[in-house]
This record gives structure tokens, C-alpha cells and sequence, in this order.
């Protein structure tokens, strides 16, 4: 397969603390000049966005269709998937503010699915998400909360 | 202080013809918006992708490091436009990133520009996250201010 590309645009003016910035799908378009800022990214959000949310929203929508695609290879494709992750950001002594940990929130409802396999199909996504791999990688904490619901 | 964010995410049917919906984050600042395997992996067709989100997230860290490191030096910048782009190789997984600014910053240098620049992407705290990924680059460029 070949390489796939994306970008993303942001334009920033004046300082930290009281500078504000625009965020901007560039590849899709999907979103653009999403407004941002430091008060909005460290304390209440205020409707705005911020670098932690993008990547809760990419490490959702990564782990979403890794899980998804763990399933299907199973034979046993989901009717839904409804994951939210939470990602947090904290202040580490000695090194700053890092990303310290992902939490998955995973509800999937699977025709033909036990918890044994719905569990193994989430141990593989898990291990497959290149996002996943890249904040182990990085030393992330991940947390993964997994509930089947009833079959349809 | 911990900060949390957090985003919700479905997805019905197989990878390849089911399709998805980032439905919302907690400030309300976009959503829903559609993913399919087909448009994170050939063309977009105006569906974002994780990695065009982690190239926003990335773009939008990256600013604010830089723009702390340039105050801190004391010359704070007007303006800075950060392009980034991440490269997925399905299978392999995100193999690439590269980070292109352009700054327009009062009584800097070029060679103290630069300094900051690489100190952002060391520092920032998306790219202590991605360092895993095995090749970023990093291009500068300074504007007349």
C-alpha cells in the first residue's frame, strides 16, 4: 500500500500567555480555524479545542477502527463500537508537561461474541492501533475499559 | 494541574465497508464528524483521519512551545504559521512526521530562530508523545518581520 499523507495548518499570534491560534483539517477539510488558546487549553475549554482533545479524538477514531478491523478479521464484524477516550496531560517534576495517559472506554455490541473474544479481538487492536504503539512507545499509560452489550 | 480531554468515538460494521463518527469532544468544538477506512487510507474526501488529528494536534502544541520559547527569550513572535504533516503506511503504522514553520518574530536571527525551533519540537509535549515515530523533520523559515 502507499504511504498515506495528512496535514494540518495553525496559525498562532503573539505570546502564551495571552496569544490565541486557529486549527485547520488542511488534507480533508473536515474542520478549520478551530480557535485555541493557553487558558482554554489548561483549565475550562469554553467551547474551544485544544492539542489534548485532537489527540483523544485520534486515538479514538485509531483504536475504533483498529477494533473494528480485529473483528471482522475474526469472522465476527460489530454491529457498533462506542469508544470514548480521555487523554491527560499533567505536570511531571524534572520534565514538564507530557502526555502521561489514554483512557479507552470500549462498549461494543458483536453478534457471536463472548468477553473471551471480545477481549482478545481488544488485546489485538490494542497491540495493532499505530497510535496505541506510539504512545507505549512514548511511555503513555493506556487504560482500556471493555463492556459487551447484548447481541442484536 | 492534570488536564483531561476526551472525545467520542463509533464505528458500525466490518473495517473495510463500515464507517465511523467521532461524535463529539467535551468542549463542543467540532463534531460529529464521519471516518471510513477507505477515506483514512486512499483519499480523504473531506473526512479527517487520526492522523491528520494528530497532525492538528501536534501543529497546535508545537506553536504554543515555540511561541513560549521565543517570549522566553525575549522576543515574543507576531505571528507563526506550522504546517504539519504525518505520514501512515498501513501496516507499518505512522512512520513520518515533519513540522515546516514560518515565523514573523521582531529582533531574532535566523540561527535563534532555528535554536528555538528545535528546542520546540524536542520540548513540546505531543512530540515527547510521538517519539516513537522514526523520522521527524523540521523546516524554518524566518519571515521579514
Amino acid at each position: 500500500m502507499p504511504r498515506i499523507v495528512r496535514d494540518a495548518d495553525v496559525v498562532w499570534e503573539g505570546n502564551l500567555a495571552r496569544g490565541a491560534g486557529a486549527i485547520t483539517a488542511a488534507s480533508s477539510g473536515a474542520f478549520a480555524s478551530l480557535p485555541y488558546s493557553l487558558p482554554t487549553r489548561i483549565a475550562a475549554p469554553e467551547g474551544k479545542t485544544s492539542p489534548e482533545e485532537l489527540l483523544a479524538a485520534a486515538h479514538g477514531g485509531c483504536f475504533t477502527m483498529s477494533l473494528a478491523g480485529e473483528l471482522t478479521a475474526a469472522g465476527t464484524p460489530p454491529g457498533r463500537l462506542d469508544v470514548r477516550c480521555r487523554i491527560t496531560m499533567d505536570e511531571v517534576e524534572g520534565q514538564g508537561h507530557l502526555i502521561v495517559h489514554s483512557a479507552l472506554d470500549v462498549r461494543a455490541r458483536v453478534d457471536g461474541v463472548g468477553t473471551d473474544a471480545l477481549a482478545e479481538a481488544v488485546d489485538a487492536a490494542h497491540k495493532g492501533c499505530s497510535f496505541s504503539s506510539l504512545l507505549r512507545a512514548a511511555g503513555v499509560g493506556i487504560d482500556i475499559e471493555t463492556t459487551l452489550d447484548g447481541g442484536d | 494541574m492534570a488536564t483531561d480531554r476526551n472525545a467520542k468515538v463509533t464505528w458500525t460494521g466490518s473495517l473495510m465497508d463500515g464507517s465511523g463518527t467521532i461524535e463529539g469532544v467535551g468542549s463542543g468544538a467540532f463534531g460529529p464528524l464521519d471516518v471510513t477506512w477507505t477515506s483514512r487510507a486512499e483519499e480523504p474526501a473531506g473526512r479527517t483521519s487520526p492522523e491528520e488529528l494528530i497532525a492538528a494536534a501536534w501543529a497546535a502544541c508545537y506553536s504554543m512551545a515555540l511561541s513560549h520559547g521565543l517570549a522566553g527569550a525575549g522576543t515574543p513572535p507576531e505571528r507563526l504559521e506550522t504546517s504539519v504533516t504525518v505520514t501512515f503506511q498501513p501496516g507499518e503504522g505512522i512512520v513520518k512526521g515533519a513540522i515546516e514553520v514560518v515565523g514573523t518574530v521582531p529582533g531574532i536571527d535566523h540561527d535563534g530562530f532555528v535554536e528555538q525551533a528545535e528546542g520546540a519540537k524536542r520540548n513540546c509535549p505531543v512530540s515527547m508523545a510521538l517519539t516513537g515515530i522514526p523520522e521527524v523533520t523540521l523546516a524554518v523559515t524566518l519571515a521579514p518581520a
